[in-house]
Parts: C-alpha cells; sequence; structure tokens
C-alpha cells in the first residue's frame, strides 16, 4: 500500500505515488538548477514537464490507474538526466559556461551548470549546522568543517568547560553571532567541503526530504519538536544575540565621532607629510611653531624619514579611497601581485620610519614627537 | 583523443541544420521531432532538444504557436521564421561545402 498525491503536471491532472512524485520533484528541480543560466530555463523546463505529462497520458490510456515509481524511472531514462542533456550537447553551451563562470559567486554557479566544466570546489566554509544542532550548530558546524565527529566534539568541548574554561560559553555566544548558518544546499554541501554539483545538490536535495520523511534525523532536525529547555536557550540566546547586536550598533555610535576625529587627524598628517616632502624642513616648522626650530642633521636620513611617512600614511589612505571607490563603482578588485608589493611597501616604509624616527627623535625629542 | 567525444562533437552544430530542415517541410510540435530525430537516431535522450528549441526560438530562427490538441493539452507547434529560413540557407551551403571537402579527402 502507498499514498498517492495528486499532481497538475503540465496542465494535466495525475495521481502518483508518494515515493514517484519525489523522484520527479527532484528530477525537476535538478533540471531548474541545470538550465538556471539560460536564457528561458523556465521555459524549458515546462516544455520538458509538458513532454512527461504526455508521456504520462499515454501510459494511463493504457489502462493504468497511478503513476508509479517505474513510470519515473522510465520517463526519466527517455529524456535522460541533465548532464546527459549537455553531453549531446549544443555550441551555446560553451559560450554560456564563460559567461556564467565570469559571475559565478565562488565558482557555485559555473560548477552547477556544466558537468563538463566540474568545479572541484572542495575548499571548506565554516557554517553554522542547522540540521543537527543542540543550541545553535556551532559545534556541529565546526566539526563538519574540522571533518571530526560531532559527539566527539561536543564532549571534549563540554570536559572542558566543565573543568572550569569559562571562557568558552563568550567564544561560543560570538561564534553563533558571526558565524552565518548553512541555509541553501550549496552551503550545506560546502560545509562539509564536498563539491558543488549538480548531483551533489540534488543528492543533498533528495538526502534532506528522505531525512524528513523516514524520521532518521531524530529529534535534532531543526523543525522537529525540540524540548522545552533547548526552546528556552534558543530563546535566550536570540535574546543575547539581540543585545549584543543593538550594544555593538550603539558603540558605533558613539565610536563615530572618535572615529571621525582620526579620519580629520590622518588627512591632516597626510597633508602635513605632503607639505614637509615638498617644502622640506622650513614647512614643518611653520607647521607646527611650537616645536623647537631645528632641522634635522643628517639630510639623507630626513629624506627617507619623509618618503617612509607619505608612504606609511599615504599606502593605507589610497587603499581605503581604493577600497570604497571600487565598491561604490564596481571596479575589478586589486590583483594580489599589487597588493602584496604595496603591503611590503608599506611594511619597509613603516620600518624606514621607525629607524629615522629613532634617529631624529634621540637627537630633537620636540621634533620626534610633533612631525609624527 | 576520445571517440565518443569526436563523435558528439560532430553531432553538435548537426543537431540544429536538421532540426531546421524537418521545420523547413512543415511546422510541428516537439514530440513530433523527438519521433523523428530518433528515428533518424541523432538523439539518444529527449531533454536535448528542448534546451536547443528554446535557444533557436531566443535567436529569432523559430517562433511557435499553441494549437488545440483533440488528445490533451494544446502544444507548442514550432516554425521556421524567415529569418530561420535564410539561416537555414547559408546552413546547407556550409553542408554542402563540408561534403565536398569530405568526399575530395577520402576519394583523393
Amino acid at each position: 500500500m502507498k499514498k498517492t498525491l495528486t499532481v497538475n503536471l503540465g496542465g494535466t491532472v495525475f495521481n502518483i505515488d508518494d515515493d514517484a512524485y519525489r523522484l520527479l520533484d527532484n528530477y525537476l528541480s535538478n533540471l531548474k538548477m541545470h538550465f538556471r543560466k539560460e536564457a528561458g530555463a523556465d521555459e524549458i523546463v515546462d516544455d520538458i514537464e509538458r513532454r512527461i505529462s504526455e508521456l504520462f497520458a499515454e501510459k494511463l490510456s493504457a489502462g493504468l490507474q497511478v503513476i508509479t515509481i517505474a513510470d519515473v524511472e522510465e520517463v526519466i531514462a527517455r529524456m535522460g538526466k541533465p548532464e546527459d542533456m549537455e553531453a549531446e550537447g549544443e555550441e551555446a553551451g560553451a559560450g554560456s559556461t564563460n559567461a556564467g563562470g565570469t559571475n559565478a559567486g565562488g565558482g557555485y554557479g559555473a560548477g552547477a551548470w556544466s558537468s563538463n566544466t566540474v568545479y572541484n570546489t572542495t575548499r571548506r566554509r565554516l557554517y553554522r549546522n542547522p540540521d543537527d544542532k543542540m543550541l545553535g550548530g556551532v559545534i556541529s558546524g565546526m566539526a563538519a568543517y574540522l571533518g571530526w565527529d560531532v559527539t566527539l566534539l561536543r564532549l571534549l568541548l563540554l570536559v572542558i568547560l566543565i573543568c572550569g574554561v569559562g571562557t568558552l560559553i563568550p567564544v561560543y555566544i560570538v561564534c553563533w553571532l558571526v558565524i552565518p548558518e548553512a541555509r541553501t544546499a550549496a552551503e550545506k554541501l560546502s560545509m562539509r567541503g564536498e563539491a558543488v554539483t549538480v548531483e551533489n545538490i540534488g543528492k543533498t536535495v533528495t538526502d534532506g526530504f528522505e531525512k524528513v520523511a523516514n524520521g532518521v534525523n531524530d529529534y535534532m532536525k531543526s523543525d522537529r519538536p525540540r524540548t522545552f529547555l533547548q526552546k528556552l536557550g534558543d530563546a535566550l540566546v536570540m535574546i543575547v544575540g539581540w543585545f549584543l547586536k543593538i550594544c555593538l550598533v550603539v558603540f558605533a555610535i558613539i565610536c563615530s565621532p572618535i572615529l571621525f576625529v582620526f579620519g580629520i587627524v590622518f588627512v591632516a598628517l597626510l597633508f602635513a607629510a605632503v607639505m614637509v616632502a615638498v617644502g622640506g624642513g622650513a614647512a614643518l616648522i611653520s607647521l607646527f611653531p611650537m616645536a623647537d626650530v631645528v632641522l634635522p642633521v643628517s639630510p639623507l636620513s630626513a629624506i627617507v624619514m619623509y618618503i617612509a611617512g607619505i608612504l606609511l600614511v599615504g599606502i593605507p589612505l589610497v587603499s581605503l579611497v581604493w577600497g570604497i571607490f571600487s565598491q561604490i563603482f564596481k571596479w575589478q578588485p586589486m590583483n594580489s601581485g599589487l597588493k602584496w608589493t604595496l603591503v611590503i611597501l608599506w611594511i619597509v616604509s613603516a620600518a624606514c620610519f621607525g629607524i629615522c624616527f629613532a634617529v631624529q627623535g634621540a637627537t630633537f625629542p620636540e621634533l620626534g614627537i610633533f612631525s609624527f | 583523443m576520445d571517440v565518443n567525444n569526436v563523435k558528439s562533437q560532430m553531432r553538435k552544430g548537426m543537431l540544429e541544420y536538421c532540426i531546421m530542415l524537418l521545420l523547413h517541410k512543415e511546422p510541428a510540435y516537439a514530440s513530433d521531432i523527438i519521433q523523428k530525430l530518433k528515428e533518424a537516431r541523432l538523439i539518444v535522450v529527449e531533454g536535448t532538444l528542448y534546451p536547443l528549441l528554446t535557444r533557436l526560438k531566443n535567436d529569432d530562427l523559430l517562433s511557435y504557436e499553441w494549437i488545440e490538441s483533440t488528445q490533451g493539452p494544446p502544444r507548442k507547434y514550432y516554425r521556421l521564421t524567415e529569418k530561420g529560413k535564410s539561416f537555414l540557407g547559408e546552413l546547407e551551403i556550409s553542408w554542402k561545402e563540408l561534403n565536398e571537402t569530405v568526399n575530395h579527402i577520402s576519394n583523393s
């Protein structure tokens, strides 16, 4: 005996077995996933749905009452798996894949689209695991990230906690707040470090379904009723989370004038650096009249110090401005070579500046303090 | 060099050409086209056709209209547009050239 469902497939009503329905639904969602980069993806899937409906209608006219899983399997074999459709292929495939590849966030889009260019994004990401959680799913997510056993990790942390390391609690709460929850199938896959491909996504979707259907994933499944204590924990953490977030916002608001002042000081310093570089020691003296009228003994070290100072202040400033502009105008991000060059240059100039500062500061303490 | 890979490469361009050739004779709906392509053993799985039809339609080479069916819901009948016809003409020339090239090489 099986439960049946009534579905509307391509405009015709069918009675379909529960398991057959799940298989078909999974197949159609895989198709949607497969074609989603394509113009007219909905249309393609609609057409395929209509064709499947036609094939079912032929079956029913042969005297059957209900669509069974065997019928669905037969139809899927006939229509082909998403990757088969690509393998027999069409030249537009290559073009679309490239187009998809350029804007694919983390390679997920391109990888999911064409089975020929499977992206092996096996890089793990840290997420909270919503499917297996006691409180927030932090430990579960970490276990998935590290590839450890969840229960073992939980026990370990519990033991550490009991041993008196109370700092774990705030750390846990901060992790809960900061680490995002794995919501989509793709996120769940990258949490476990599995390649994000259509096949795997299909597997996850089916797995999730199986778990709900068979109750395999017992009480810890997030949509299962949770115990009173767990609910209390949830509520508590939610309240704490809000509180902390509000605190953060308040803190940011309080800090904003300070940050503003810092910004102004920063710009002033930059201005001073430029002035010094252009006008030499005289400008510095006129900028800081309260400093004793002194000129550095060694002009060479002074020049080095000025250049280093400009780089020291200028590089972060330019990077900051660049960052803001690239956010606003959607510029290409800086390439990593340039980035590292700048970082190294900054470190070198910081070192040079430090050395010169020490030399100059020792000779002229007032100038040393006021110049930077 | 995988022989299946080369074969599917060869079929790639062919498939569009054959679909357009079929539709040049008379408008047809997807299941008719599938039937004929299967007879010609050009496709193995039916799903291959649908993305192709949609792409050709999006490129204005095909158009379709809904026609009532005696058995079941209305069907999409595809036909070649004017642009599709001139496109097909070019493909035909290219196909003949290819044919000649292959014949020339295999006979010489």
